[in-house]
Formats: structure tokens, C-alpha cells, sequence
């Protein structure tokens, strides 16, 4: 069975590159484009990899992020940010809120599925 | 402490005409001690007596008694208290002694010090608006995001060329209807800087007067009117001499006009009058050398040429290139802009030109032939430049000693260029050959894109 990628992003022609990037690389991806829905799905389907944007509507990532982490369902669920800001605070916040490995927009396309092979890497498909 | 300094100048005064204090004493009806206090500051001087001292010392009780000088007084007070200032040792107390002996130095440190705080205000605004301009930072964010969704899509179509025709298509259609999007916010962006520029513009007093001559396109129609029935009256035949004529005449008759141009906005503060004062003189002084009339159609007649104008008027090089910038230009008139460089390459004066991009505080591209014109003394140069934006513009420099000269003393140069577009140029003796040689120059490193350029010293802010 293939392994299954949660994509929060709400910018519908990312999320449409995104998915046909990693449905190519052999994942199964579900989509969410609001944060409330995003946690929610998180933490009832825990997918192998979850790919979060920080700026979503309803919930912004870092809040995602925390509540994922306090939750023992979803306290080690591997999750790889996305941010249009590249600033080092960002990526300290989003580090000590509990992400994974952090991109920043623009990014390759080789940089996301290279960062979601090594995240689902080592978990049981 | 007192806020008068009239002792201070009535002491000053009365020792500038040699007049003894017991003299002055005598004449205005005080004893000598009496006059030794008010002197000092330390007795308060009106009416009358303030009345038959100025006269006693050859001056109206307004000139002795300026306003200028108290607020003077009360600026360099402000300094005194300034914090980063407080282990220097200022004499505060002799502070109306300094200003009273000493005017010129005095209100050159009021106005170094104005223009301190202006600096500093200025890099605030600045710091602040790159750190927490929230509508910059909403258009950077939206700006990388659609990037990145373009890039994405791109990628898609060069990574995987054989994904069927109609999936190709949907990619393709991203990039289009992105690159759309990604164009309005930049646009946005762009008008959002200019609309930021415009309201800063006057942040310093050489912004100030640089507004002033931009509102007025170089052009004061007052002063010409009343400078040019003022020509007759220059007699000397040699060039210094009839601009110190000029000069003295400009002062004596069209004072009243400049000091109420440098009283309207948009010149606020007393750093910019000054400045404003001194380059509104220079403008009375060419037109009073050169009537606008008279140099309208000379100019057109000999086709601007800089040299030919300076022998018709004999005068400067210099002020023909400056009464130039003056002409309304026309189908056939070209519009001038301005420039005048020192040896160490600062640009000292500039009247730009519409769609000449150059450096506000910095030295300009070294390309440019108002450089090179140092090494080739008291000759024309012309060069024809091509900006990285495409605007094409003709140059025109002439390097003039300035200073003392005689054998074993050193020689120092200015540069005066005047600029002109070259579309313009071809009414001019400087409109350039066809097959002359196009330059590629730039308005600084800082601002230009030509990155394999030579002469790059510093890198483009963009990186």
C-alpha cells in the first residue's frame, strides 16, 4: 500500500503541481485548504507525512503544529513546513513548535519529494 | 540663561567701525559702565536708548536687533542639552558670546545639527517601513507564492514531457494565469515605492530645494523679468568680472525675490533657505549675465553650443550650462539636465533630468564622461550613453580649474556636464554621428543590472 501524504495548502495551483509531484513519486495524497480541517484529519487519519503550510486559514501552521504535538496521537507524526517566508525567526518557530524539516517558497520540486521520501522513510507502509 | 545676544552684537558692532566703548558711551547718552553691562548681556537694551545705539553705530534698530539671531540662540541651547553630547564640555554659558561673535559659525552647526536629526528620522522611517511595512510584507509573501506556484508548474512541464497533451495543457495554464497575477502585484508594488517616494522627498534640505527647482522646472519667470532690464547696467568684458557684477547687482535689486521664493513651501527649514538662498542667487546671477529673451534665441542660433554661449555672453561655461537647464523646452528646444562633479567624483550639483536614474547620495557610474573629463582639462567631451533601461542620452563635459592658479601650485578641477536625451541632441551641435561609438553605462553599481561589467565595484542591491 502506498504511503499517505497530507497536504494543508490553500493555494489551489500549488496544491495541484504538489500532488501530481507526489502521486508520480508513488504517494497517495489527500488535500486539505483550511487549518480547522487540516488538524482534524491530521490527528483522525494520521498520514505518514504531513506537508503544512504556515499561512492557512481558520488555524495558521504553527498552531497545527502545536496542537499535533500535544496530542499523543499525533505527537510524532513526521511534518514538513512550507513558508513564503524565508526569514530565520520563521524557521525557528516553526523548528520549536515541533516541524521536521522546513522549505521555503519558491521551492524544487525535487527539494518537496526528496523531503517527503526521507520523512515517510522508516515508517511502515 | 539670557536669551539675548543684542549686547553681544552691539559689542561686536561697535568694534567692527572702531568706536571705543567710552565713545559709545558718550554719544548715546549712558555711562561707559552702563554700556559695559548691556554689553555683556547682563542689562536689557529697547526704546530709545536701543534706538539711538543703532543709529550711533551705523545700522537700523532691525539689523542690530534680528530675530535670527535669538532663535539661533535658543538651537545651539537645544544642542547644549543634547544627551550625546553631554561629557564634551559644552560652554553653555557662553553660548550668546559664540553667537554673537561668531554668526556664521554658529548657524553652521544649528544647521550640521538639523540636518542630523533629519538623517536620523530619515533612516528610521526607513528601517521601520523594511521591518514592519505590513503591506510590503503581505506583497513579498504573495509575490514568493506565486513564484513558487509558476516555478512548480514549470518544472512539471520541462521534468515530464510525457504526460498526455491535456495535462500539459492545465500546467501550462497555471504559469499564464500565475505570471498575470504575479504582474498586477508587482505593478502594485512598484506605485506603492513611487507613492512611498513622493511623500519623502523633502525628508533633507537638498530635498527640499531639489523640490523647489522640480515644481518650478528649473524656471523662475520673477526673477528673469526683473533681472533682465538689470543687463545693461555690466560693463566689464571679461568673464569673472561680469558675474561678480552680475552677482553684485542680483544682490542689490532681486534680494526681496529670493528671500520670498525661500519663504513658500515647499522649503521649510532654515538648512534648506540657506541652501535654497544660495542656489536661487546663482539663478538671479545668469539671468541678470544671460536675459532669458536675448538667450532663448541665441541658444537656438548657435545650436547650444556651451562655448560659443559662454563667448556671446562672455561668461562662464558653467553658468551657460546652468542658464540652459532653464529653457522651457520645445519641439525644437531640448529639456537640460545638470550635473557637477569634484575630483573625488561627488556629485556636488545636479538639476536631473525625467528618465536619468542616478544616485541621491552616492557617486554615479564611472563610465560616465563627467569622470573622465577630469583628465582631459578645458575640453569638451560628448559621449552618447545607453542606460540599462534603454533611454539613450547624450553627455556633454568640460572639466574648469577652479581656485588659485600660478607655476608649482596645484591645479584642481570641476566637472560640468550637461545632459540631454538624444533624441533632443540632434538640435544641438552635440546631436552625435550615427556611427559614433553608444556606451553602455549605468546610473551606479548599486542600481545597475550590467553584471559582467569591468567596472563593477559593489554589487546590485537586488542580490
Amino acid at each position: 500500500m502506498a504511503k499517505r501524504v497530507l497536504l494543508a495548502e490553500d493555494e489551489p495551483n500549488i496544491v495541484e503541481s504538489l500532488t501530481f509531484l507526489l502521486e508520480r513519486a508513488g504517494f497517495d495524497v489527500a488535500v486539505e485548504t483550511d487549518g480547522r480541517k487540516a488538524l482534524d484529519k491530521a490527528l483522525a487519519d494520521t498520514p505518514d507525512v504531513l506537508i503544512l503550510d504556515v499561512m492557512l486559514p481558520e488555524i495558521d501552521g504553527y498552531e497545527i503544529l502545536r496542537q499535533l504535538r500535544a496530542d499523543r496521537r499525533a505527537d510524532r507524526l513526521p511534518v514538513l513546513m512550507l513558508t513564503a517566508k524565508g526569514q530565520r525567526e520563521d524557521r525557528d518557530t516553526a523548528l520549536e513548535c515541533g516541524a521536521d524539516l522546513f522549505i521555503t517558497k519558491p521551492f524544487a520540486n525535487s527539494e518537496i519529494v526528496a523531503a517527503v521520501e526521507k520523512l515517510s522513510d522508516g515508517r511502515p507502509a | 540663561m539670557e536669551s539675548s545676544i543684542l549686547g553681544t552684537r552691539i559689542r561686536q558692532r561697535r568694534r567692527e567701525i572702531g568706536l571705543t566703548q567710552a565713545e559709545l558711551a558718550r554719544r548715546i547718552g549712558i555711562s561707559p559702565s552702563y554700556l559695559n553691562l548691556i554689553e555683556w548681556n547682563k542689562r536689557r537694551i529697547a526704546g530709545g536708548l536701543l534706538r539711538r545705539t543703532a543709529e550711533a553705530v551705523d545700522l537700523t534698530v532691525e539689523e542690530l536687533d534680528d530675530d535670527t539671531g535669538r532663535r539661533l540662540l535658543d538651537r545651539l541651547s537645544e544642542i547644549a542639552q543634547l544627551p550625546e553630547l553631554a561629557d564634551v564640555g559644552i560652554e553653555e554659558h557662553r553660548t550668546n558670546e559664540f553667537v554673537g561673535r561668531f554668526p556664521g559659525w554658529a548657524q553652521g552647526m544649528a544647521a550640521l545639527a538639523q540636518s542630523e536629526r533629519e538623517a536620523t528620522v530619515r533612516a528610521q522611517i526607513v528601517a521601520d517601513r523594511l521591518s514592519n511595512d505590513p503591506f510590503l510584507s503581505e506583497t513579498v509573501h504573495r509575490m514568493l507564492t506565486r513564484i513558487a506556484a509558476i516555478r512548480s508548474a514549470a518544472e512539471i512541464l520541462s521534468d515530464y514531457p510525457e504526460v498526455p497533451q491535456a495535462r500539459r495543457q492545465r500546467f501550462t495554464d497555471i504559469v499564464n494565469e500565475e505570471s498575470r497575477t504575479l504582474t498586477g502585484i508587482a505593478e502594485a508594488l512598484a506605485a506603492y515605492l513611487d507613492k512611498v517616494e513622493a511623500s519623502d522627498r523633502k525628508l533633507t534640505p537638498v530635498d527640499e530645494v531639489e523640490a523647489l527647482f522640480a515644481e518650478r522646472q528649473n524656471r523662475f519667470a520673477e526673477l528673469d523679468a526683473a533681472a533682465a532690464p538689470l543687463a545693461s547696467r555690466l560693463s566689464s568684458l571679461h568673464p569673472g568680472g561680469r558675474r561678480d557684477e552680475a552677482r553684485a547687482l542680483a544682490e542689490a535689486h532681486l534680494q526681496e525675490i529670493v528671500e520670498s521664493l525661500c519663504r513658500q513651501p515647499p522649503i521649510e527649514t532654515a538648512a534648506a533657505r540657506a541652501r535654497a538662498r544660495r542656489r536661487l542667487m546663482d539663478y538671479a546671477t545668469g539671468a541678470v549675465l544671460m536675459p532669458l529673451a536675448d538667450f532663448v534665441s541665441r541658444a537656438a542660433d548657435l545650436r547650444y553650443d556651451i562655448e560659443a554661449l559662454a563667448e556671446a555672453f562672455a561668461a562662464e561655461v558653467e553658468s551657460v550650462c546652468l542658464r540652459l537647464t532653464a529653457l522651457s523646452p520645445g519641439k525644437e528646444t531640448p529639456r537640460f539636465g545638470y550635473f557637477r562633479a569634484n575630483a573625488a567624483g561627488t556629485i556636488i550639483e545636479m538639476l536631473g533630468l525625467e528618465g536619468l536614474t542616478v544616485p541621491r547620495y552616492a557617486a554615479a557610474c564611472p563610465l560616465w564622461v563627467l569622470y573622465r573629463a577630469q583628465g582631459s582639462p578645458e575640453a569638451v567631451l560628448p559621449q552618447r550613453v545607453l542606460f540599462p533601461s534603454g533611454a539613450r542620452f547624450v553627455f556633454v563635459a568640460r572639466a574648469t580649474g577652479v581656485g588659485p592658479s600660478g607655476f608649482g601650485r596645484p591645479r584642481h578641477y570641476v566637472t560640468d556636464m550637461l545632459v540631454m536625451r538624444e533624441a533632443d541632441a540632434t538640435h544641438t551641435v552635440y546631436g552625435p554621428d550615427p556611427r559614433a561609438l553608444v556606451e553602455e553605462v549605468g546610473p551606479s553599481c548599486r542600481l545597475c543590472p550590467r553584471r559582467s561589467c569591468l567596472h563593477r565595484v559593489e554589487d546590485p542591491f537586488a542580490e
